[in-house]
């Protein structure tokens, strides 16, 4: 019983100043170093998109968009995340419009309980974005480190595939 | 494929939108203004005598608001322990403080004293006089003890001292079986049809083998959580993460000794359920007990580690399985023993032993069945509880049955299937069920009959039945204004529910899918309803659904009755209006306009309402196939296809009910090839997701799903409950195909890669 739900086990220390850029907005905060961005975009900010699954990097559900490269924002400090470009689910749709890869999850019916559903969708982003032309195995490969429990993941490569092709269809 | 315009159709979910943008409210996405943090102490060891629990340095940490023990339960209901542990991860106590950490930091600083007892994780271990008693000293007899047990008292009760001599044979005999008084037990069940003694001795084969299957655990992806809220009136609310938010309601009622209408339970989205998402005790008591002393709300939310701790898991259980078949395929006897591993409570499924007899028309069939007390959380149900584990015995011997007389696993299967009109153990007669149709659509779409295998490449199939359940549920549905329609109702959607009530709904009163919205109220609002589990919710709440929609029409002909100043015989509702059939020119009314007129008229607004408890289920199978290549020197199995179909009654919505196929049988294959809690001497040792591994995308290929339809006579256009079949086969699909591969019956899950290679090296020996 060594991880809490948010911090690496840490003990209280001082808060530092923190700036992060969330989905475009500025957050000038000030957390305790112990704090995971996890926690920050959960209980500091209030983005609750974002999802808890295991605390240990190892489920995909706090899956984020640091800078162009997917991570789990579980396994990142806050503090180590000042001055970086941060995307999370809620900064996906713009303009009432979906992102491609969130309509292809609704087409395709690639969620269920939807709870590894922004972690998924962040994840596909990240790749989507870095080459959209992978096949099938390929994105297998690369999506396994996020897990779903309830679509046995058939229906979640579906969506990415469609994603993926009229993403690299229309670029 | 039918002449509906809504349900029959792959629509997009209801709840759509707020899924894929992050919207969606979760447990812990509830935050309420003061809201405190909770954590739960937790024992440090499997079992030992608890001699002081000591909170002093806990409350003086700054921040801390509460700390509750079992003293705090008026009930005196086990929420806590006192003076034993009896696993790993038990709750002593719970904190709140102001900070997540801080919690955490002052759990930590609540000091236990605990005598360290000897442990038991094995069901065949505990079972023994040598083993420690977990809860007193309860034993009971095994399956001889109990027929030597029955005749004596058959004799002495028959007769005046005449057959003493009998009888003290009989006794003599019993000592034989001394092995057979069984230690640690929390229930037992017993079924007999027949003479399975003479149906072994008429069989031509007869194979005997134990089966163990691990304990599992259901790995939702949103662990166990709950706010709650006690307000200075008594009054408490709870934001619950569970599949019945009546049942929680009554449980926390019970155990806190609150009222029944002073307590609301507002469920929030479910991040899966599978079943283990019924407990009261685990989260959303302590969140009460916590928010009721601190004065401020509270949120108790696991962590992964606490959900593999004490969480509430299936059950592993070993079972022992004997089978008596002629030399021509027809299966005469099937004898089972099963040990189910209950953990610290009782329970454990023991009742879902009796599916070893599955589809099959079995003429002597004898069942034993016990819980049996180890060192590990409680249980609960998974998918289908019981069934994966039985019918993994069931169909492993089937296959090995099959290949010793030399027929073909499908042909043997259908051979000795049940069919319409035959007798039913429960009583009455078979309905008309697609055993037959189903295991031959998988058979014809995984291409069985024409198979071909390379080196080290085998091909396995399986089935599963289940049935699934009803309660009771009300649904009410309004038309507005604008011609759109809301739904109310109390039950939790388990992925997909709300849409498919949607759609019945949608059907009934001929509007646009789009235009039918759906809400669900909370305990204090809301018409009771059922727990979502055992796939209950597309049955039950369908039936309430259409009822409600029937009594909505009813109100919408009498309106345009009135309004078109004719007799409701001449009319008829479809596409959204109500048409005068016997106008020319047509004439018609829009339900909006009938809703805008029923608000000026004595009879109100419309308003539908459905109240539904119980009709009866028929049952549906599940058959799948699948072919695996094995690499001989590594081990791993790699699963080249897999198929799986079932008999769904009418699926209403189809792209859902897929979803539901593909995601149990990769949850039966995970089972079947990856999945085990692992216990050492101090308790779980594997309570994280590298040490316990579910699968990924990268583990499977594509689940190919085939819909096979039979109507089930009572369900809403003939769908039967369709989420817990598809697990029921796949463990033994997996375990027939690596025999087939590879030439040796794994009897022990999970098949991992170093249990094949042992078998290999052994040559089959010790699988």
């Amino acid at each position: 019983m060594s991880r809490s739900n948010t911090s690496f086990g840490l003990q209280t220390s001082p808060k530092h100043p923190v700036s992060l850029k969330v989905n475009g907005d500025e957050h000038d905060l000030l957390i305790e170093p112990r704090k995971t961005l996890l926690a920050v975009l959960r209980d500091t900010i209030g983005l609750t998109g974002t999802k808890e699954g295991c605390s240990t990097g190892d489920c995909g559900a706090c899956t984020v968009i640091v800078d162009g490269k997917a991570v789990t924002s579980c396994m990142v400090l806050g503090v180590t995340a000042s001055g970086k470009e941060i995307t999370t689910i809620e900064g996906l749709a713009s303009e009432g419009e979906l992102h491609p890869i969130q309509q292809a999850f609704i087409d395709t019916g690639g969620y269920q309980c939807g709870f590894c559903t922004p972690g998924f969708i962040m994840a596909s982003k990240a790749l989507v974005d870095e080459n959209p032309n992978r096949t099938e195995e390929e994105f297998r490969f690369a999506l396994g480190g996020n897990i779903c429990r309830c679509t046995g993941y058939t229906k979640i490569l579906e969506a990415v595939l469609q994603a993926a092709e009229e993403i690299h269809t229309n670029s | 494929m039918s002449d509906y315009s809504v349900v029959g159709k792959k629509l997009p979910r209801v709840d759509a939108v707020e899924k894929v943008t992050g919207a969606a409210q979760y447990g812990a996405d509830i935050h309420p203004a003061g809201m405190l943090y909770g954590k739960i102490v937790r024992s440090k060891h499997a079992h030992a005598n608890i001699l002081s629990i000591d909170t002093s340095e806990a409350e003086k940490l700054p921040g801390v608001r509460a700390i509750v023990t079992q003293d705090d339960v008026p009930s005196g209901r086990r929420v806590f322990a006192t003076d034993k542990v009896l696993y790993l991860g038990e709750p002593l106590a719970a904190v709140a403080a102001t900070d997540a950490d801080v919690a955490k930091e002052a759990a930590e600083l609540i000091k236990i004293e605990y005598e360290v007892l000897p442990v038991v994780q094995d069901v065949m271990e505990s079972i023994k006089p040598s083993a420690p008693r977990l809860r007193g000293d309860d034993t009971k007899d095994g399956p001889n003890r109990r027929n030597i047990n029955a005749k004596i008292k058959e004799l002495s009760d028959a007769d005046s001292g005449g057959n003493n001599d009998t009888i003290r044979k009989l006794q003599a005999e019993l000592d034989k079986y001394s092995d057979e008084i069984y230690y640690n037990i929390s229930a037992e069940t017993h079924t007999e049809a027949g003479d399975v003694e003479k149906g072994f001795a008429e069989s031509d084969v007869v194979v005997e083998d134990t089966y163990v299957i691990p304990r599992v655990h259901q790995t939702y992806m949103e662990p166990h959580v709950s706010v709650a809220s006690a307000d200075s009136s008594g009054k408490v609310t709870v934001w619950a993460s569970t599949q019945g938010p009546f049942a929680i309601r009554s449980g926390i009622a019970g155990t806190l000794g609150i009222p029944l209408t002073q307590i609301n339970v507002i469920g929030t989205t479910m991040g899966g359920g599978f079943g283990g998402r019924f407990g009261v005790i685990i989260t959303h008591v302590p969140a009460v007990l916590l928010s009721q002393k601190a004065g401020r709300p509270v949120r108790v939310q696991m962590t992964r580690e606490e959900e593999f701790l004490d969480g509430r898991p299936a059950p592993g259980c070993v079972i022992k399985i004997k089978t008596g078949a002629t030399k021509d395929g027809q299966i005469l006897a099937r004898q089972a023993l099963a040990f189910w591993d209950s953990g610290s409570v009782s329970g454990a499924s023991i009742g879902s032993t009796i599916r070893v007899r599955g589809v099959y028309k079995i003429p002597n069939i004898k069942v034993d069945a016990y819980g049996v007390h180890t060192n590990k959380s409680g249980t609960a149900a998974y998918r289908a509880p019981g069934a994966p584990q039985a019918i993994f015995a069931g169909e492993s011997q089937l296959d090995d049955i099959a290949e010793k007389i030399g027929m073909d696993p499908v042909k043997f299967r259908l051979m000795n299937m049940r069919e319409e009109g035959d007798a039913v153990p429960a009583g009455g007669s078979e309905p008309k069920v697609g055993y037959k149709e189903t295991l031959e659509a998988v058979a014809d779409a995984a291409g069985w009959w024409d198979r071909e295998t390379d080196d080290n490449q085998g091909w396995g199939v399986a089935v599963g039945d289940w049935t699934n359940g009803c309660g009771p549920g009300g649904v009410y549905v309004s038309v507005h204004e604008d011609g759109s329609a809301r739904i109310f109702h109390g039950s939790m959607d388990i992925t997909g529910t709300d849409t498919a009530i949607t759609q019945i709904i949608a059907e009934i009163l001929t509007v646009p899918y789009e235009s039918v919205t759906i809400r669900r109220g909370d305990t204090d609002s809301a018409p009771y309803s059922t727990g979502s589990g055992g796939s209950v919710v597309t049955f039950t709440m369908g039936n309430t659904a259409k009822l409600a929609a029937e009594d909505a029409r009813r109100r919408i002909l009498e309106l345009a009755a009135e309004r078109l100043n004719t007799n409701e015989d001449n009319l008829e509702l479809k596409d959204g209006g109500v048409h005068l059939i016997t106008a020319d020119p047509p004439k018609s009314i829009s339900l909006g306009e009938l809703a805008a007129y029923s608000l000026s008229t004595t009879g109100g607004p419309i308003v539908g309402k459905g109240s539904f408890a119980r009709q009866p289920s028929t049952p549906a199978l599940a058959a799948q196939i699948a072919k695996v290549e094995v690499d001989p020197d590594t081990g791993r199995t790699r699963v080249l296809k897999l198929v799986a179909s079932q008999d769904v009654g009418f699926a209403i919505n189809p792209m859902a009910v897929e979803g539901q196929i593909e995601g149990g049988v990769v949850q039966g294959y995970a089972w079947a090839m990856m999945e085990e809690m692992q216990y050492g001497e101090n308790g779980n040792v594997n309570p994280g997701f590298v040490d316990y591994r579910v699968p990924t995308s990268a583990d499977l290929p594509t689940v190919e799903s085939v819909i096979v339809e039979v109507p089930a006579p009572n369900g809403p256009y003939g769908a039967k409950g369709v989420g817990e079949p598809p697990i029921t086969p796949t463990l033994a699909t997996m375990a027939n195909a690596v025999k087939n591969a590879i030439g040796i019956r794994v009897t022990e899950l999970p098949i991992k890669p170093e249990k094949v290679v042992d078998a290999l090296k052994n040559n089959g020996q010790g699988a």
